[in-house]
């Protein structure tokens, strides 16, 4: 994995060597000027493609960012800061860092188009303040000094390149990182990543403060390249129309970047040399972004498809770890009960979805839970792992009770669950989700190992071309990677085949000697509960039915007639 | 002291306009659940369409009328782009379409209309307004609010009293079962959209003459819209009403500062800021499994 990014990495620093090394040789000192804008529009949609394309959120104001960055470098060009354009340009980005912070605050445990609205009012606001405020020096007419040596336009396009390389390298390593991997998590369900234990909020104000990081050192570039600048260069209208290349082009990714900053850059230029209006740009990028949104398909992903029809993507074959390889359980002490239940009640309204239940998972077992459909089973799962807002009763863990702890917390103590629906970010490989889900530590031989020991797909493989049956295998490899204390599996097997659930239910008995880790488990296939599970509690609206060894809580007529539908009285009758 | 209540008041004819958009823009949300990123700058299509006749010549009504009529078309073409492409898009993919279309509109509006330049503006409510208790209020801040009113009190009688409404609520909540249930969605769906673009076109052209009444920012006052909508929390009409009013009122009140008067711009920014940030308290998780 490691070995990936900086792969990964070295290209793009090869990449952007070599197409730098070509401008400068091949190409008129006009056109170098024109393509530096290119690259300072590219780290602008970096930033955006960060915040709008992995971790999904809309952020309208992403010039304005760039405003402060900007600002800034033009402050302390005019007060003659030492240290020179790359010292202001840190400071630039950096002190935009905390309008990111700012910005993302309301949207932390809000969704969607809460975003949306709060950047665009910012956009808004940061246009007056800045018709105000104005630019410093360009009253003056002070230009921001260029880098010594690089003041030429040619200097200046090496420094911006340069510039542009280290972020685009930076990224390869964030974004493929536990964080990276996390953004792309939140974006595809924040109730998944929760039980993952990634922090919800991080995430989303890491990406809005990386990104508006990135987006004050692209303001402040502009700001050398231009000299000077005016409001109009930071409008609501210029993030509007960057939001809109970001999304036609898909800037998360690096081809989409510069792709990006050059239309941003040198359409105008097409335009008018064929003498028509410059505002035709602007019409052509939010047809572009609506084209790209009703295909749910970026150029960069268009690109990438057909190229991959004509160079087909080599797996490499996995290698055939084996079970020696399998990560050491954790050791854990005793033989107390590692989760208890006390009295729980959950009410939606007034509907009585829990009624007092209890239930006690020991160390060291695979527990059953079983029930007719609506009996509150997941709503089980839910209250134990922190996903209701509120419930009545004490759940504990490890001895301790959790009843204050967020969903996210619970899940760092090693409370982990799976969901009947898997949510998985459909951009991360196998491998990646594997490791997000893990919380870091293994080596890749570790989760190769795991991988086969569940008979999952290749550790290579994207998420979004698995199937549904192994992407319920992927989430149990998850939770058992993690080695947690306890395990909640919500129906694994639906979906598997007969032989898949056979092969699942003998893994699933072994979890608790190989992992160290207690199961719960919640299943519909009697045959699964009754090869893996050594006790079994059994829910019928919402109340705790019975509760005790295997075999003998199916065989009480009780159970019988509330699960399977056969009446025993009536049966003895006939 | 007087000078306060001045201001606020002079702030009211803004704040009738914000309440209009306000509530149209929960109107659309409620109904065809879009956030429509849109909305002013199609009500600035109409609201220019108005002028244009005017300084041609036309008379003042007829060219209010047909400025209603090219707003409730626009509002009608981006309605029919949301609802035949996206319409089983998630919300966040629908205001990026409508902030994506908002790019457009704004382009080829500024071409259209001169750019920056801006226009007469014709005070289409005439008339010297009343005085209460020493301070005027303007006849258009009246009609502004007055039609404020009625728009609320209309939108919440039709949804609840009549049978239209009650077909339109379940668009709002299930459009697929509503459709097989044999409700004409689409042509609902576009009737919501052609309806809100001729309201705000309205709203534009009472709020125009107060502004620099140039394309751009004209379709910048989405933001105290969504301002005024987000106070109702997208789903009241009466607090939205009273939000847009308000927000007008504090703007109105900034003005009087030196130091503020400037900044007043930002009102609506700040306040979906508090507003959010106060929303936050119970919000949790995204949709159940």
């Amino acid at each position: 994995m490691k070995r990936d990014s900086s792969f990964a990495a070295l290209k793009t620093a090869a990449l952007i060597f070599i197409a730098g090394a070509l401008c400068l040789f091949l190409l008129s000192s006009y056109w170098i000027f024109l393509i530096t804008a290119v690259f300072i529009i590219g780290v602008a949609l970096q930033s955006l493609g960060l915040v709008v394309g992995r971790a999904g959120m809309i952020s309208l104001c992403q010039m304005s960012f760039a405003g402060v960055g900007a600002w800034v470098v033009g402050y302390l060009n005019v007060i003659d800061f030492p240290g020179g354009l790359p010292v202001w340009l840190l400071i630039g980005g950096l002190a935009a860092l905390p309008f990111g912070i700012a910005i993302g605050l309301p949207a932390l445990r809000l969704r969607g188009i809460n975003l949306a609205i709060v950047t665009l009012g910012f956009a808004v606001a940061f246009g007056v303040v800045l018709g105000t405020i104005t630019y410093p020096g360009q009253t003056t007419f002070t230009m921001v000094a260029r880098p010594s040596g690089l003041e030429s336009d040619q200097g200046y396009f090496i420094f911006v390149l340069a510039i542009y390389g280290i972020i685009a390298v930076a990224l390869e390593f964030i974004t493929r990182s536990r964080l990276g991997a996390s953004w792309l998590a939140i974006r595809h369900s924040e109730r998944a990543a929760a039980s993952l234990g990634v922090s919800v909020p991080k995430a989303k104000l890491s990406a809005f403060a990386i990104s508006a990081f990135i987006a004050g050192i692209s303001g402040g570039l502009l700001a050398g390249y231009m000299g000077t600048l005016l409001a109009d260069n930071f409008s609501m209208m210029q993030s509007l129309v960057l939001f809109a290349v970001a999304i036609m082009v898909g800037a998360q990714f690096p081809l989409g970047a510069i792709l990006g900053g050059v239309l941003v850059a040198l359409f105008p230029e097409l335009l008018r040399r064929l003498s028509l209006p410059q505002d035709l740009g602007s019409v052509f990028f939010g047809v572009g972004a609506v084209q790209a949104l009703s295909t749910g398909e970026t150029i960069s992903e268009a690109f990438g498809r057909l190229g991959r029809k004509i160079l087909p993507r080599r797996i490499r074959t996995q290698k055939r770890a084996s079970e020696a390889s399998l990560p050491a359980a954790r050791v854990l002490d005793g033989d107390k009960a590692v989760l208890e239940m006390r009295d729980v009640t959950v009410r939606y309204g007034n509907v009585v979805a829990l009624n007092r239940a209890s239930l006690v998972v020991p160390q060291g077992t695979v527990v059953g839970l079983i029930g007719p459909n609506g009996a509150g089973k997941s709503t089980f799962v839910d209250a134990i792992t922190g996903f209701l807002l509120s419930y009545e009763g004490k759940i504990l863990f490890q001895g301790k009770e959790i009843d204050a702890l967020s969903a996210t917390q619970r899940a760092r103590a090693g409370l982990r669950r799976t969901w009947q629906t898997t949510r998985m970010a459909p951009e991360l490989t196998v491998g990646e989700y594997i490791r997000l889900a893990s919380g870091g530590g293994l080596s890749d031989e570790e989760v190769d190992a795991i991988l086969v020991w569940l008979d999952c797909p290749p550790s290579e493989q994207l998420i979004s071309s698995v199937d549904a049956g192994a992407r319920r295998l992927l989430d149990v490899a998850g939770a058992v990677a993690a080695r947690p204390p306890v395990i909640l599996l919500d129906e694994p097997a639906a979906g598997q085949s007969y032989a898949e659930a056979v092969m699942l239910g003998k893994r699933i008995a072994e979890i608790p000697e190989r992992f160290g880790s207690s199961v719960l488990l919640i299943e519909h296939d009697m045959d699964l509960v009754r090869s893996a599970c050594s006790q079994v509690t059994v829910l019928d609206f919402g109340a705790v039915l019975a509760a005790g060894a295997t075999q003998e809580v199916l065989d009480m007529p009780s159970v019988k007639k509330a699960y399977m539908g056969i009446d025993f009285d009536e049966e003895a009758a006939q | 002291m007087n000078s306060l209540l001045t201001s606020a008041v002079a702030g009211l004819s803004a704040g009738g306009a914000y309440a209009i958009l306000g509530v149209c823009v929960v109107f659309t949300y409620r109904l065809v659940s879009v956030v429509k990123f849109t909305a002013t700058a199609l009500g600035a299509i109409g609201a220019f369409v108005m002028v244009i006749m005017t300084e041609m010549g036309y008379p003042l009504l007829p060219s209010v009328l047909v400025g209603i009529l090219v707003g409730a078309l626009a509002s009608t073409a981006v309605g029919l782009i949301t609802t035949i492409w996206f319409s089983g898009s998630s919300q966040s993919i629908k205001a990026a379409v409508t902030a994506a279309l908002l790019v457009c509109i704004i382009a080829m509006g500024q071409r259209l209309t001169g750019g920056q330049q801006p226009r007469a503006f014709p005070d289409i409510v005439g008339g010297a307004g009343i005085q209460l208790a020493g301070v005027t209020i303007t006849a258009a801040s009246l009609v502004a609010i007055g039609f404020a009113v009625f728009l609320t009190v209309a939108a919440e009688q039709v949804l609840n009293r009549t049978r239209m409404g009650l077909q339109l609520r379940a668009l709002s909540e299930r459009p697929m079962a509503a459709e097989l249930l044999g409700i004409p969605v689409r042509r609902l769906a576009i009737g919501v959209w052609a309806a809100s673009g001729a309201m705000t076109s309205i709203a534009l052209m009472l709020v125009a003459p107060l502004r620099s009444p140039d394309f751009g920012s004209l379709s910048l006052l989405v933001v105290p819209a969504f301002a005024a909508a987000l106070i109702g929390s997208f789903k009241s009409f009466r607090a939205a009403l009273v939000g847009g009013i308000l927000i007008g009122v504090i703007e109105g009140l900034a003005s009087v500062f030196v130091g503020l008067n400037q900044y007043r711009a930002a009102v609506p920014f700040l306040v979906i800021l508090v507003v959010l940030l106060w929303s936050q308290r119970g919000a949790q998780w995204d949709e159940a499994r």
